[in-house]
């Protein structure tokens, strides 16, 4: 890593951006104009969110507040442990453990900076970890590595069994940091008894791991306040996606990032279910006002990403679908997959229900809707087996009536891309053109923008499509 | 003697799975060390593990796997594509990582367009990541499983009575893989690292019955075998990814004054060494010695064990370098390997990482190269 890369502590500077963000729009929309002469590096990243109104500036705010809580996590007598955005924080907040997801970290770096977060990306294979490693978790990791983050206390993770390059990356870190470690380990299987027998057995295990490094016990009064929020949560998540059935859907391409990435920042929390219903009403009135949510006004085509949206190169991937008149019919991380969603016709074991009616019910509650967070859901199993992948792909294209499917990844997914190309095979079969990204969605030394935008342009035209 | 070993550790099509097919016998692949052999053994299958070598092109992988993934799947998926392993009448697919559990769905849907590539008898076992009660539970659940679906594609009942006899069976090999390391420890050589690795690889191919004969018989040679006086050899330890290729072994010691003396590799004796449990129930007992050792890095969380694991090895076979060598793509290795490098380094013990492709070694000439340098430092 350059010398002067260690001159900066790299959550402190991502919080103090974040926290000058979530300010830009408290003055004048003359004042906001005057400053985004002054930071051409960030406008393309700040301009998006404060262009929605109030929900994008509540969005910017969530990341300052979440980036807040990690610097002064110590200070304020709090753990901090080290996490995935499948992992739901909803455990963490109710054990007083501030949760540094590293996947969070590293989309900030690549959207934000103009290099990405290359340093820390390479600072990673540096001290051993391989080059062909996720480039989610390396993006941040490498800073923690080198020791410019807050201390970590411990490290949690759920994705052995579904993704071994993201519970490798934890292990790894673990191991190097030599801090704790748990790992939540997954079956092949989702829904039959003996699966969830075992989530809740291992989840539980995992709270005992949680106990010890903290020296306190679980709240569970505290846990259940989360839950029954989480619950509202979900609603507003559902109302959403009703509208989003709508055509033109009234939502906003950036939206999709909005709710998971709150959901993975916040998920319980006031701030969240605050910036929920803000979209939901902004979303609303465009609905009633039969809008599309694509700046334009103009939905041409909609388009499901099937895995993981595109952050480097600061919004330009989600600017290009806005330009081009492709709505964003959302991917495996925007959907809560909440008992009574309207996707669910045909994937009801892959639904999870909260019951706080009692202690067992809530642990049982917390398991099972982890074990049915994004990825660790979706990608576990064969992806042609009942449940899977292409079962919940062909879901959801039909329920929100989609015209194309796109997956995008990072070149460290050894999982996806060990099945993709039939995966998208058998989607072409269904009748849905599909797109295979060969971009890493958060580095763009992988395969420049142009490169990207090249194929995209070929794949929409050729296809017939735009 | 040797040659038995070689044919069957060289060969895809080799003489005992020939022969094993010519009486009639049932033969049933598996794709990771974590499948216990012992019960195939009870059922009186052949159990083959698939490899990879042999591979001359890689277009049938291709198009099923994306680019990104560690090529051993890939090799097997383009065998069982070209049909070189028709004479399986089943395969086992595990979890073993993320590259090789999707061969599952890469080879049933490469069967659409190479018909007769799948067996019937496609199995999927699932084997958890962890040593906990509740990961030993499943892992016995799936043990379970596995044994009811045997009996009834094959038409064979596996008892615990027969179980335990294989345990026996398989116990009397792992004694004699142990005295044959414990020879390989010592400073008069009696066995090159090529040869050693032959057979265990053999080990994993051949008949345990035939495979623990020959072996006995082996080491009864060696004991009578006087080692060179002043032997000057390098001593080596191999370690890392997947490696089916005894000319990986072959390439580390030809042409250098090296002797590999111990591995840590899957297809080696790291499963082979520990004894089962032949009194407790059988499948409680291969439940706990499959999984319960954490010697593969998929085991997350248990780096520690692993280190002191080979620090152990290390110690034992009076190791003057350590090779560690990752298949591009196989992060779960090619990390551990940094942790290991970092690690044994400030112990004072050389090391050498490298990364490098599966394959009939397309990568010699810089393998060659970079294991030279190695040893310029290990003879300064």
């Amino acid at each position: 890593m350059r010398p002067e890369i260690k001159e900066y502590n790299f959550d402190w500077m991502m919080c103090s951006i974040m926290m000058a963000a979530s300010k830009t729009a408290d003055g004048s929309l003359k004042e906001y104009q005057r400053l985004c002469e002054y930071i051409p590096y960030f406008r393309g990243i700040l301009d998006p969110f404060v262009q929605e109104g109030k929900p994008g500036i509540s969005f910017l705010k969530l990341f300052s507040d979440y980036m807040n809580n990690i610097v002064t996590a110590h200070d304020q007598g709090k753990k901090v442990g080290m996490t995935t955005f499948c992992f739901s924080p909803a455990i963490l907040y109710s054990i007083g453990v501030v949760p540094v997801t590293l996947e969070i970290l590293s989309t900030l770096g690549a959207l934000m900076w103009k290099r990405g977060t290359a340093d820390y990306l390479d600072y990673c294979v540096e001290q051993g970890l391989t080059e062909t490693a996720c480039s989610a978790q390396r993006g941040a990791m490498g800073a923690y590595l080198a020791g410019l983050g807050s201390e970590i206390d411990f490290v949690v993770c759920d994705t052995p069994g579904v993704c071994d390059t993201n519970a490798n990356s934890f292990a790894f870190a673990a191991s190097y940091l030599d801090k704790p470690f748990y790992q939540l380990n997954y079956p092949q299987t989702l829904s039959d008894d003996r699966t969830e027998k075992y989530h809740i057995a291992d989840y539980r295990a995992m709270i005992e791991f949680l106990e010890q490094q903290t020296g306190r016990k679980l709240d569970m009064d505290q846990l259940k306040e989360i839950l029954e929020e989480i619950k509202i949560q979900d609603q507003l998540v559902a109302d959403l996606e009703e509208l989003h059935r709508l055509v033109p859907t009234p939502l906003p391409v950036i939206y999709n990032l909005m709710i998971y990435g709150g959901r993975f920042m916040f998920a319980g929390d006031h701030k969240y279910t605050r910036l929920l219903t803000e979209m939901l009403q902004a979303a609303g009135e465009k609905a009633k006002k039969g809008l599309s949510g694509l700046r334009s006004g103009k939905e041409k085509i909609r388009a499901f990403l099937c895995y993981i949206d595109h952050y480097s190169m600061n919004l330009k991937f989600y600017d290009w679908l806005d330009d081009h008149g492709i709505a964003h019919m959302g991917g495996i991380l925007s959907r809560t997959f909440t008992a009574g969603s309207c996707y669910l016709d045909g994937l009801e074991g892959s639904a999870y229900a909260i019951d706080t009616s009692s202690m067992e019910a809530i642990l049982n509650s917390i398991a099972q809707m982890n074990a049915r967070m994004p990825m660790v859901r979706s990608i576990r199993g064969q992806y042609d087996k009942p449940g899977m992948w292409l079962d919940e792909t062909l879901s959801l294209v039909k329920m929100f009536k989609v015209d194309c499917v796109i997956y995008n990844g990072t070149p460290g997914c050894r999982n996806t891309w060990g099945m993709v190309k039939p995966y998208a095979m058998d989607l072409e079969k269904h009748g849905y053109p599909t797109h295979i990204m060969n971009s890493d969605a958060f580095d763009d030394r992988v395969e420049s923008w142009e490169a990207t935008v090249e194929r995209l342009d070929e794949f929409f035209n050729v296809r017939g499509l735009l | 003697m040797m040659d038995a070993f070689y044919e069957a550790a060289s060969k895809i099509d080799s003489q005992p799975i020939r022969s094993w097919k010519e009486r009639g016998g049932k033969i049933v692949g598996y794709t990771c060390s974590y499948v216990p052999s012992e019960i195939f053994h009870a059922a009186d299958i052949l159990p083959v593990r698939l490899r990879g070598i042999e591979t001359e092109s890689m277009e049938i992988a291709d198009a099923y796997f994306g680019p990104y993934i560690c090529t051993f799947p890939k090799c097997i998926l383009q065998l069982a594509g070209k049909g070189k392993y028709t004479f399986m009448d089943g395969v086992i697919i595990t979890p073993g990582c993320d590259s090789m559990r999707r061969l599952d769905e890469c080879w049933r849907k490469a069967g659409d367009t190479h018909p007769g590539i799948v067996p019937d008898f496609f199995y999927y076992f699932d084997v958890p990541h962890k040593t906990t009660e509740h990961g030993i539970q499943w892992f016995m659940e799936e043990i379970n499983h596995m044994i009811s679906a045997l009996e009834n594609q094959f038409n064979v009942s596996i008892t615990p009575e027969k179980l335990q006899s294989s345990i026996r069976e398989f116990n009397r090999g792992r004694k004699l893989l142990q005295e044959l390391e414990d020879m390989r420890a010592k400073t008069d050589i009696v066995i090159s690292g090529t040869d050693a690795y032959a057979v265990t690889m053999a080990g994993t191919v051949m008949h345990r019955n035939e495979f623990t004969v020959l072996l006995e018989n082996l080491v009864k040679e060696l004991k009578q075998k006087k080692a060179a006086k002043n032997d000057k050899r390098k001593r080596i330890m191999v370690i890392g990814s997947i490696s089916d290729d005894i000319s990986l072994i072959q390439l580390v010691e030809k042409e250098n004054e090296a002797v590999v003396v111990a591995e840590n590799l899957c297809f080696g004796v790291r499963y082979e060494g520990a004894e089962i449990s032949e009194n407790d129930d059988a499948v409680s007992a291969l439940a706990h010695a499959y999984l319960g050792e954490s010697k593969c890095p998929r085991m997350y969380g248990k780096y520690k064990e692993r280190l002191a694991s080979l620090k152990q090895i290390i110690d034992r076979t009076h190791i003057d370098g350590v090779i560690m060598q990752n298949v591009r793509f196989c992060d779960l290795h090619g990390s551990e390997n940094g942790l290991f490098e970092r690690d044994l380094e400030k112990e004072g013990i050389p090391c050498l990482r490298i990364e490098r492709e599966y394959g009939p070694l397309v990568e010699t000439g810089r393998l060659k190269m970079r294991i030279d340098a190695f040893f310029e430092r290990l003879y300064k």
